[in-house]
């Protein structure tokens, strides 16, 4: 089933893209794509262009997408290796899920981080103690990583 | 006995002609076996199908009462030996019977139901085994359906009035009333019941999504309406319901103690889609290209009976929750339920099928609702109806079930809402 349903996923990213994302296979390997998400208006990544890889599983949909960052990014659920803290490419999977979806979760994380489940604890401290601090070098990141 | 004897051997002739019957002729209604979709699991053969159009005879075949006689020994009694002469007895005692003599019917047209492959018997109803216990080589062990069960007689002229009595006619065109049948003579009355008893229930209101239950009622042999016995053959009759009657009216069901008849009348009959408009109303559904939210496969509803052959285009429903996916195996569970990837809700996964049998639906609207636990597919107020209705079940309980396989449905509310993942193009 992997391969007919991440063909499908192409051509409904190719007619219906979610809004601020892109996503396509690298090379002629359908099980790897790469990804862009523009820093959504309402955060400290406005203006900034983050790149993630994606690695279907052979059994994809039955198990989530390996998605993670390129780009590097200030945020408490991302870490240093671009790994992403999201309940839905872990234990809340399901197969009803799409890339498009997942990525438009990506975003909304960006836009809201999730500081009780943090990947990055000196960052969700941060984030919960001195908002502007986080919010200055969230933006300094962007510019030096992201544009 | 001189009253039989000058009514002499009616020539009955009827039998014959009335079997003939053109297609060209007046339908007075259907008759249709509760919980088949549409055909036998058998197949439909002959007088053996899973619903019966009742036409205008050529002949008129009614029977109606005409004599009664009290006999010693109703074997011995010249009604009951003439095989042309149709004959009710009521055996009182052990040398003592009433023989109601029966002389035909010119505004009548007589249909006999029942077990009996006997030439009198126009519609042979097995018992219905429900479609969750059906296997392969299904035979009932012991049948509760009496060989001669019941019979309508319908008037030739408008508005065809139909009416359901207890017992039928044998090929001696006799019904017998044993020693132990509950039967009582008063006054010039005589009248019983049968073993297993006919039972009749009108929803109010008619066969509409509107309409609500009714009661369910005897029948007796001459026709009149009494409450249920405490059990099904329990021997004691209650006092009889003056104020109903044994007429038919579209939605009337008919319990004859192992399968459940329902009465459309060809009037009525229009409230439900044609076969055309059906396979319209499915072409709508399938027009939003339903697709699988897991395989992004489209999914195809099949407007016609059983399953489509192509197995990934087959939808199947979350019984718990309501959405639509193709087959898959992913979120089973050890107990054989299933997690839903949509809504994450754990519960049975089973393959949504069709409800093709239209005369059991109330109105021509989208069947966007299925039955649980069998998935029959059928409109809002169809499901809604049948949720609601109790069928008759073992001696004295009641139980509703899907009109199109006969299983028991889940307690409430028995059906659900289909969600389809569709219109995505």
């Amino acid at each position: 089933m992997a391969l007919k349903r991440i063909t499908k996923e192409l051509a409904d990213l190719g007619r219906d893209p979610p809004a601020q994302c892109s996503a396509g296979p690298v090379g002629d390997d359908l099980f790897h794509w790469q990804a862009t998400i523009m820093g959504p208006p309402e955060s400290p990544y406005t203006g900034g262009v983050f790149f993630l890889t994606i690695h279907f599983p052979t059994d994809y949909p039955f198990k989530p997408p390996k998605v993670a960052f390129t780009t590097r990014i200030y945020h408490p659920n991302i870490n240093s290796n671009g790994s992403i803290c999201l309940d839905i490419l872990r234990s809340q999977w399901s197969p009803a899920l799409t890339i498009s979806k997942v990525l438009l979760s990506i975003c909304s994380l960006l836009t809201d981080p999730n500081p009780e489940d943090p990947l990055v604890p000196e960052i969700a401290r941060v984030y919960k103690t001195d908002r502007p601090k986080y919010e200055t070098t969230a933006k300094e990141w962007t510019s030096k990583y992201a544009m | 006995m001189s009253a039989l004897e000058a009514s002499g051997p009616v020539t009955q002739t009827c039998k014959e002609g009335g079997r003939q019957q053109s297609s060209g002729s007046i339908k007075f209604g259907e008759l249709i076996i509760l919980g088949y979709n549409g055909h036998l699991v058998s197949g439909d053969k002959g007088r053996r199908r899973s619903k019966f159009i009742l036409r205008k005879k050529s002949v008129a075949n009614g029977v109606k009462p005409f004599k009664k006689h009290i006999v010693k020994n109703p074997q011995a009694s010249q009604a009951v030996q003439n095989c042309q002469q149709h004959s009710v007895s009521y055996t009182l005692s052990r040398n003592q019977a009433v023989v109601v003599v029966y002389t035909r019917d010119e505004d009548t047209d007589m249909f006999q139901i029942g077990r009996s492959s006997e030439n009198p018997i126009d519609f042979v109803v097995m018992d219905t085994i429900p479609g969750n216990q059906r296997s392969a080589g299904d035979n009932v062990a012991q049948s509760t359906i009496s060989r001669f069960a019941c019979r309508i007689l319908v008037d030739r002229n408008p508005p065809y009035t139909a009416r359901v009595y207890a017992a039928g006619f044998d090929s001696s065109s006799n019904i017998f009333l044993g020693e132990k049948a509950v039967k009582w003579y008063a006054g010039e009355e005589i009248d019983g019941l049968t073993t297993n008893g006919v039972f009749i229930m009108h929803p109010q209101g008619g066969f509409s999504s509107s309409s609500k239950p009714g009661v369910w009622r005897e029948v007796s042999v001459g026709g009149s309406v009494y409450p249920l016995r405490d059990s099904r053959s329990a021997p004691l009759k209650n006092n009889q319901i003056v104020d109903e009657d044994n007429i038919l009216h579209d939605g009337t069901l008919i319990d004859l103690c192992g399968a459940t008849l329902l009465w459309r009348s060809a009037l009525g009959l229009i409230s439900s889609p044609s076969e055309q408009e059906f396979a319209k109303l499915v072409g709508t559904m399938n027009a939003g290209r339903p697709q699988c939210p897991v395989g992004l496969m489209t999914l195809v509803l099949p407007h016609k009976r059983g399953t489509l052959g192509v197995v990934d285009k087959q939808p199947f429903v979350y019984l718990k929750c309501g959405h639509v996916h193709g087959h898959h195996e992913w979120g089973q569970k050890e107990d054989n339920s299933r997690t839903c990837p949509i809504c994450l809700t754990d519960g049975p996964f089973i393959k949504l099928q069709m409800g093709c049998e239209l005369s059991l639906c109330v109105d021509s609207a989208l069947p966007s609702y299925c039955f649980s636990p069998c998935g029959h597919m059928a409109s809002e107020n169809t499901v809604r109806f049948w949720c609601q209705v109790s069928v008759p079940h073992g001696s004295q309980g009641f139980r509703a079930l899907c009109p199109f396989c006969a299983c028991p449905l889940d307690s409430y509310p028995g059906f659900l809402k289909l969600i389809f993942q569709d219109h995505t193009d």
